[in-house]
């Protein structure tokens, strides 16, 4: 006998439709399954096996046949054993083959029967919603994630008889409690910008970041605060819309994290610098996403940055230029959004006191420094905040601004952009390419002849000297000021990345 | 300049009963603090030759006072340099430094007296010597290290087109430019000056031996190491330092931008020092440079004449120590306002952070740094500070 069911694999970001085909005939015992399966499917077929007879029904001793179709499309993850299961008990009569039509399968299946959480269960509920199913069946710590897309059933199954029951046409399990996480009022703990006193010049720099969507760096000697700065970060930054909230929340569900709602706060993704170039964008294994796309809509920031292994921050070379991540596998391929603001902190050299009479490091020490940090990434960066030791600049004094009022500033300067750049691609300063920015500039005369001057006196390249530009403009935004005085201008120079380590 | 006597007036700093314009005992010119700075920088090349990657940043290093050169690029091993530094100060020069002298003797070529260039020289000839070449207009030649056949003609013609006008012509000495400077002197007849980058007792490519036999011999080599020191790296461009701060006139023939001849045609315009350029083969990388010099105004030189006239031009005194760099802005010839001004105080004082900057609010602060930048009296160093340009 044969029976289908309905299941999604993921590929990429994207669930794509899996028919799982189950046929039943006499012959030599055996259970095979053909589709391009990966590892973890062709495991599944013990998995299947034990739990079928765990849960009281029957394993024939038969001829098995899985398909898995379209049998071009590669299929990975523990995720279609409970459509395999389900299809294999409609195929051999011991649930009804009807009952299958309309719904779609998801879970991992334990050897006892019970239903285990898969990944990216909020793009299989948009797939399988965009396919015309009816109920989707998922094991219930996902049932919230997958609740959130509107005109699905979700029938929260905790195990293989659960999942039966509600084929059949029975109730389904009960919605779990939603955990602490739903919650969407911002925690009362969140870090304040009020924490930190003193290193105005480098909260200034950390606002006009946030306002204009720039690549910062914190360099400092240890102990200065530039994590504690990073870390204030997400609470300046306006909150995610809709769209991006819902985009957040399907990478952060393929990605493994148990979702219950949608994401409420910009992520802040803060890898350890002993991470390969795999771990950061991905492709470490078939589906596998790093942390530059799990920072999508959100801050990628990189504590120590001159410990990274060169070649891992040249792999972020292609998220920074186009806000995207290509992985190419031999077996495999996909393009994930990786659009994030990059914060890095590092110490000026190995013993972290550049420039005074306390460091004690070599001229070999500074010049290897200085070229682990130049290059390809450094031209990424917009601005350079220098934290300095406390007591050079009173950083027992008082904290400048809180993140309330810093968010408000934020929030005005991006509306002044959004409205600024109505029309164009990107509606954020640090985001906006030359052409468009050398027409929106509105720069006045003064700051335009300044600008000429730094790239006359070699102290801009070409590219250093629209980065000069893109972080004015960001500072006239934030003082409410519609021209690019010379002021914006002189300001976004001392801050630039070229030659400050 | 080695900055360890800067601040070294006349009087102080000398070994008692020598004095800055005598000879001492054993027969050398030099104060013991002048030694002490170039024998530090000897003991240091090590980082030097380091730092000689990025030859301006190796002059500004150069320029620095000795605790400040310590402080800068000692690392780790400060208090060791410092307390090397006190016992240089203390003990005898050695032999390897007979016959130097320092700035403070009056046999020193007075054109390296002002801002820049060696505290030291070592001579390969009676200081007298020196003297009497140095007392008229002094014009350099510099170019590339692997110029062609037409280059080493040009060049041997135009010096000895000088020398037969009785001007005595420096040049460095161990490349292909050089020695064709140098042998167009000598086949005038004339005496010209050497600018050496390894000690004077080391014996140069065996090549050139003869050639430099002859320039000892009606000339005069100097150089800025002991007599035993090796070749050195940082020397390359400090050998540059000395030969700009020697000369009136500059003439470069086949030389690239991209390449540590850049240098001496940096130094020279920062002490505005005339610049001739010799025309090159139309499509030779080697020209590309001279005719760009040119486009900017260099003056052509085609032969010895165009230097004459060169010189006729630009009369000594116009270059008298320091001029090249006004002491208030850096030659850039405006007046500072009074904004800019203070900024620029503080910095000098040593409050390099735009945070550290009292008499203006933290936006003009930034705004006086870049415009101060801009006009090349301050530069951008480690940790974002600022610090007065040399």
């Amino acid at each position: 006998m044969l029976a289908r069911a309905h299941a999604f694999t993921n590929d990429g970001l994207h669930a794509r439709h899996v028919t799982v085909e189950v046929d039943v005939r006499p012959g030599l015992p055996s259970f095979a399954i053909v589709g391009l399966a990966d590892a973890a499917i062709r495991e599944s077929r013990e998995r299947v096996r034990a739990a079928i007879l765990n849960s009281g029904f029957e394993f024939p001793p038969r001829r098995i046949t899985a398909n898995l179709a379209p049998a071009d499309l590669p299929k990975a993850g523990p995720g279609l054993d409970l459509a395999l299961a389900c299809a294999l008990l409609a195929a051999t009569g011991q649930i009804s083959q009807e009952g299958l039509a309309g719904h779609a399968l998801l879970g991992e299946l334990a050897l006892d029967g019970t239903v285990r959480s898969a990944a990216g269960t909020l793009g299989v509920a948009q797939a399988a919603s965009r396919a015309g199913l009816h109920t989707l069946a998922v094991a219930p710590p996902r049932a919230h994630e997958a609740a959130l897309v509107d005109g699905l059933r979700v029938a929260p199954v905790s195990c293989l008889r659960s999942a039966t029951r509600v084929l059949g046409g029975g109730e389904p399990d009960r919605m779990p409690l939603r955990g602490a996480q739903a919650a969407q009022a911002p925690r009362r703990d969140e870090p304040d910008l009020r924490d930190v006193r003193g290193q105005h010049h480098a909260v200034r720099a950390l606002l006009i970041a946030a306002a204009g969507h720039h690549n910062l760096l914190l360099s400092g000697p240890p102990g200065t605060g530039k994590t504690m700065l990073a870390l204030r970060l997400p609470s300046i930054l306006p909150a995610l819309s809709s769209a991006e909230a819902v985009e957040v929340t399907r990478i952060h569900s393929y990605g493994g994290s148990r979702v219950e709602g949608l994401a409420g706060a910009r992520p802040f993704r803060a890898p350890h610098h002993s991470i390969t170039a795999a771990g950061l964008i991905g492709g470490a294994r078939t589906g596998a996403i790093g942390e530059a796309v799990l920072a999508h809509n959100g801050v990628l920031f990189l504590d120590e940055l001159s410990e990274f292994a060169r070649s891992t921050l040249q792999a972020l070379r292609q998220p920074l230029e186009e806000g995207r991540v290509a992985i190419a596998r031999a077996r495999h391929s996909a393009v994930y959004p990786a659009r994030f603001m990059l914060v890095a902190a590092t110490n000026p050299c190995p013993c972290g006191h550049a420039g005074s009479e306390r460091c004690t490091c070599s001229e070999m020490e500074l010049a290897r420094q200085r070229r682990r940090l130049s290059g390809p990434l450094l031209d990424r960066i917009d601005l350079v905040a220098h934290m300095r030791e406390p007591g050079s600049t009173g950083a027992d004094g008082e904290p400048l601004m809180s993140s309330a009022s810093a968010r408000e500033q934020v929030l005005a300067a991006r509306e002044r952009q959004s409205a600024r750049l109505t029309g164009e691609p990107s509606r954020l300063n640090g985001q906006l390419a030359s052409a468009p920015l050398r027409r929106r500039l509105g720069a006045d005369a003064r700051a335009e002849q300044m600008v000429r001057r730094a790239l006359e006196a070699g102290l801009l390249s070409a590219r250093g000297a629209h980065r000069v530009m893109r972080v004015a403009r960001t500072i006239a935004d934030l003082d409410g000021s519609e021209r690019v005085r010379e002021s914006d201008v002189g300001a976004a120079l001392a801050l630039r990345p070229e030659t400050a380590l | 300049m080695t900055g360890g006597t800067r601040g070294c007036a006349p009087a102080a700093g000398l070994i008692p009963a020598v004095g800055p314009s005598t000879a001492s005992p054993t027969g050398e010119g030099a104060c013991r603090r002048c030694l002490a700075g170039a024998m530090l920088r000897h003991s240091l090349a090590g980082v030097l030759d380091c730092c000689a990657r990025d030859p301006a940043r190796l002059i500004d290093l150069l320029d620095l006072q000795d605790d400040e050169l310590i402080s800068a690029i000692g690392g780790r091993r400060r208090q060791e340099l410092r307390l090397l530094h006190r016992r240089l100060l203390r003990q005898a020069p050695p032999a390897a430094w007979r016959g130097a002298l320092c700035r403070h003797d009056r046999r020193f070529p007075r054109a390296l007296g002002g801002r820049g260039g060696p505290s030291v020289l070592a001579l390969s000839c009676e200081p007298a010597r020196l003297q009497r070449l140095t007392a008229g207009p002094v014009v350099a030649v510099a170019g590339s290290r692997r110029c062609s056949d037409y280059g080493a003609e040009v060049t041997r013609a135009l010096a000895r087109g000088l020398a037969a006008a009785g001007i005595t012509v420096a040049a460095g000495l161990g490349d292909r430019l050089s020695h064709a400077a140098h042998e167009g002197v000598l086949q005038a007849g004339g005496a010209s000056i050497a600018v050496a980058a390894r000690g004077l007792g080391r014996a140069g490519p065996a090549a050139a031996r003869g050639l430099l036999a002859g320039v000892r011999e009606r000339g005069c080599v100097v150089c800025e190491l002991p007599a035993d020191a090796p070749a050195r790296r940082w020397q390359a461009p400090a050998a540059q330092r000395t030969l700009i701060g020697l000369c009136s006139v500059l003439v470069v023939a086949e030389a690239q931008e991209s390449g540590p001849d850049a240098l001496a045609v940096r130094l020279a315009r920062s002490q505005g020092c005339p610049l001739g350029a010799v025309p090159g083969r139309v499509g030779s990388p080697l020209s590309r440079w001279p005719h760009a010099l040119l486009r900017d105004g260099a003056r052509l030189v085609e032969g010895a004449a165009d230097v004459l006239e060169m010189l006729h031009l630009a009369p000594l005194d116009e270059r008298a120590p320091g001029a090249g760099a006004d002491a208030d802005c850096g030659g850039c010839g405006e007046q500072l306002d009074a904004r800019l001004r203070g900024v620029l105080d503080e910095v000098s004082a040593g409050s390099g952070a735009p945070e550290e900057i009292s008499c203006a609010g933290a936006r003009d602060a930034l705004l006086a740094l870049s415009e101060l930048e801009l006009l090349g009296l301050v530069v951008r160093g480690s940790g974002g500070r600022y610090r007065r340009k040399l």
